[in-house]
């Protein structure tokens, strides 16, 4: 099967073997829609493309399975499959970190190479895999306030509970944001991976 | 036409639940006033079904109320000593207000004994110690508020702060007269009534505000006041009925259960939270403040400011993509003759 797939696409590194683009496209876009519809929550305008409460509502609470149960999935590959390494940053990554900001800043044009990932990839990946889980825990405490109520009071209550569940989305939405604009304007080859898994 | 037979069925059963069964006495309660407002107490002789005088004549014996009762001085502070030593283990402790603990609790002192003040809390422990319940009547007693806000120079606490026993909780600022009264009748009739994870009684703090709110269909449908006295739902401009459990929509105010904050278009300013007031304030915004040291700005502004900081990285790296032709590039890369795009059109052709 795997070499019918490579004689097919001769030539081509396999850059995101399916379990990964899945998985992508499970969260990417349930966190897509749950910061549209997550702002509409906290300040209802149809800026956010929704016109009513209950919509916006529901749309987030059908986001929030999908981004609990591919989370999860994404979580146990990530062991099972050991490519956690390609994306928690090493002491390498904080070596060649000047040497990355420089090419980002525009002070050299060599482009640095790199195993994977990027340094900023690996701590934008890392961010979203250390926020989500904030996301999920203060999200729960917000959905199922009633079961909750003890863990409620750690953070000091339902109030300051909201509050870190938008910070933590103020902080998602941002690194999310600068994801794809350097998803699309990085490399296009790159970006084809994401959907074909070859570069 | 169903609400007027429920009312006199009501009717009927109160005088039944209140009035003392067969060898059945009151029991004797002690009501202390700590670093409090009265406003508790205030609220509860507002209570109309049953009274304030049937609740004396009916369900309990007041031992001790620090705002109503005659006596002073020693014969006052007498009462706490006798009703402790005679009578342990039989007396409900009631305390509204918080505790204060600084200086071995001098900031509230509530008589003397034996020349030397009595703190109160020395006297909530003690009293505490030997009383068959103790209940915290009103948000400061039951989880601090507005008499422990910050910068809270007295160190108050709530009295389950300061007590090593279970505290029966009934918030409210202040308390509404039948959370309180009902609380006690419970207790008195059929012992401990079913409580929450904060040890509210679910009877009264079993759901939200918001999923009771006679407003709810306006939330749903997004129909919002944009200012209060607006008589559309309050959530724009704060109200903490999502996040708070209480019966005021049914229950209702003002004794004859007429109105409540968001019946009065004001928003619901969550008072039997245990972060009220420092943590659910500024009451007419959505979220509450954030305090980073040194600063504290809104939840909003901390949402913009960030937007904005983005917005000019990535526009700045743009501009620094065009000009260093370093975007360009990329894409004519991407497209050209090696790129797969083309590959798969020239395929398709
Ligand atoms: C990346 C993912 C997510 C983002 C960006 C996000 C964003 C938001 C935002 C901005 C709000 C409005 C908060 C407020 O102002 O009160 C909100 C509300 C909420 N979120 Fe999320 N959220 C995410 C994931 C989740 C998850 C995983 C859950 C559940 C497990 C969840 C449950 C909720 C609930 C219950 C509310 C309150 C809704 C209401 O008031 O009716 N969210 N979310
Ligand atoms: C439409 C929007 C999006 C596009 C076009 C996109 C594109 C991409 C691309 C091209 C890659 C591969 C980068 C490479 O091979 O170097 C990638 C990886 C990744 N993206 Fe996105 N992305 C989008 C949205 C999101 C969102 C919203 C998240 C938020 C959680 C996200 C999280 C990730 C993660 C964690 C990876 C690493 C994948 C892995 O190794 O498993 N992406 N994305
Ligand atoms: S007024 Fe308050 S409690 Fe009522 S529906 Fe609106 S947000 Fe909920």
């Amino acid at each position: 099967m795997k070499s019918l797939l490579s004689l097919l696409i001769k030539g081509k590194k396999l850059r995101h073997p399916w379990p990964t683009r899945l998985l992508h496209w499970s969260y990417a876009p349930a966190v897509l829609a749950g910061i549209l519809s997550g702002f509409y929550i906290t300040r209802p305008s149809r800026v956010h493309g929704f016109t009513n409460m209950d919509s916006a509502r529901k749309t987030h609470f059908i986001a929030q399975y999908v981004l609990i149960s591919s989370y999860l999935a994404r979580v146990y590959y990530a062991y099972s499959a050991k490519n956690y390494r390609e994306i928690i940053p090493d002491l390498k990554d904080i070596v060649r970190m000047p040497e990355f900001l420089k090419y980002q800043l525009f002070l050299t044009s060599k482009k640095p190479k790199f195993p994977k990932y990027n340094p900023g990839q690996k701590i934008v990946y890392t961010s979203f895999a250390l926020l989500i889980p904030v996301q999920i825990v203060t999200g729960l405490g917000l959905y199922v306030t009633k079961r909750f109520q003890k863990p409620a009071t750690l953070a000091g209550g339902l109030n300051p509970l909201r509050k870190l569940h938008y910070l933590a989305s103020v902080s998602i939405s941002a690194l999310a944001a600068g994801h794809i604009y350097f998803a699309l304007t990085d490399s296009l080859k790159k970006l084809k991976s994401i959907f074909t898994g070859y570069k | 036409m169903q609400g007027k037979t429920n009312h006199k069925l009501l009717e009927q059963l109160i005088p039944r639940l209140l009035k003392p069964r067969a060898g059945e006495s009151r029991p004797p309660v002690i009501w202390l006033g700590t670093n409090t407002c009265a406003g508790d107490m205030l609220s509860l002789l507002n209570s109309l079904d049953p009274g304030y005088r049937s609740l004396l004549t009916d369900l309990i014996d007041f031992r001790y109320n620090y705002l109503l009762g005659t006596a002073e001085g020693d014969m006052a502070t007498g009462i706490l000593d006798e009703t402790m030593a005679e009578l342990p283990g039989e007396y409900i402790l009631v305390v509204e207000g918080t505790i204060p603990t600084r200086s071995n609790g001098l900031y509230c002192v509530i008589g003397r004994r034996n020349g030397e003040p009595l703190t109160a809390l020395q006297a909530v422990r003690e009293l505490g110690a030997s009383a068959r319940y103790v209940v915290a009547a009103g948000t400061c007693a039951a989880f601090g508020g507005p008499y422990a806000a910050a910068p809270n120079p007295s160190d108050s606490k709530s009295v389950q702060a300061v007590l090593e026993r279970r505290v029966i909780n009934v918030p409210g600022c202040p308390v509404l007269p039948d959370w309180l009264m009902g609380t006690l009748a419970h207790l008195i009739r059929y012992g401990e009534p079913e409580l929450d994870d904060l040890n509210r009684p679910k009877l009264f703090y079993g759901e939200t505000i918001h999923n009771l709110c006679q407003r709810r269909h306006y939330f749903d449908n997004s129909i919002f006041a944009k200012k209060p006295g607006d008589p559309w739902c309050m959530y724009k401009i704060g109200c903490k009925g999502p996040v708070t459990f209480a019966d005021c929509p049914y229950r209702q105010w003002n004794s004859e259960h007429l109105s409540w904050p968001v019946k009065a278009n004001t928003p619901c300013i969550g008072c039997v939270s245990p972060e009220f007031p420092d943590g659910d304030m500024p009451f007419f915004e959505h979220l509450p403040d954030v305090k980073l040291p040194g600063i504290r700005t809104t939840a909003d502004r901390i949402g913009t400011i960030t937007g904005v900081i983005t917005a000019l990285g990535i526009s700045g790296h743009m501009i620094g993509s065009i000009v260093t032709n370093r975007l360009p590039h990329t894409l004519k890369k991407g497209f050209s003759g090696n790129g797969m795009l083309q590959k798969l059109l020239k395929k398709l052709r």
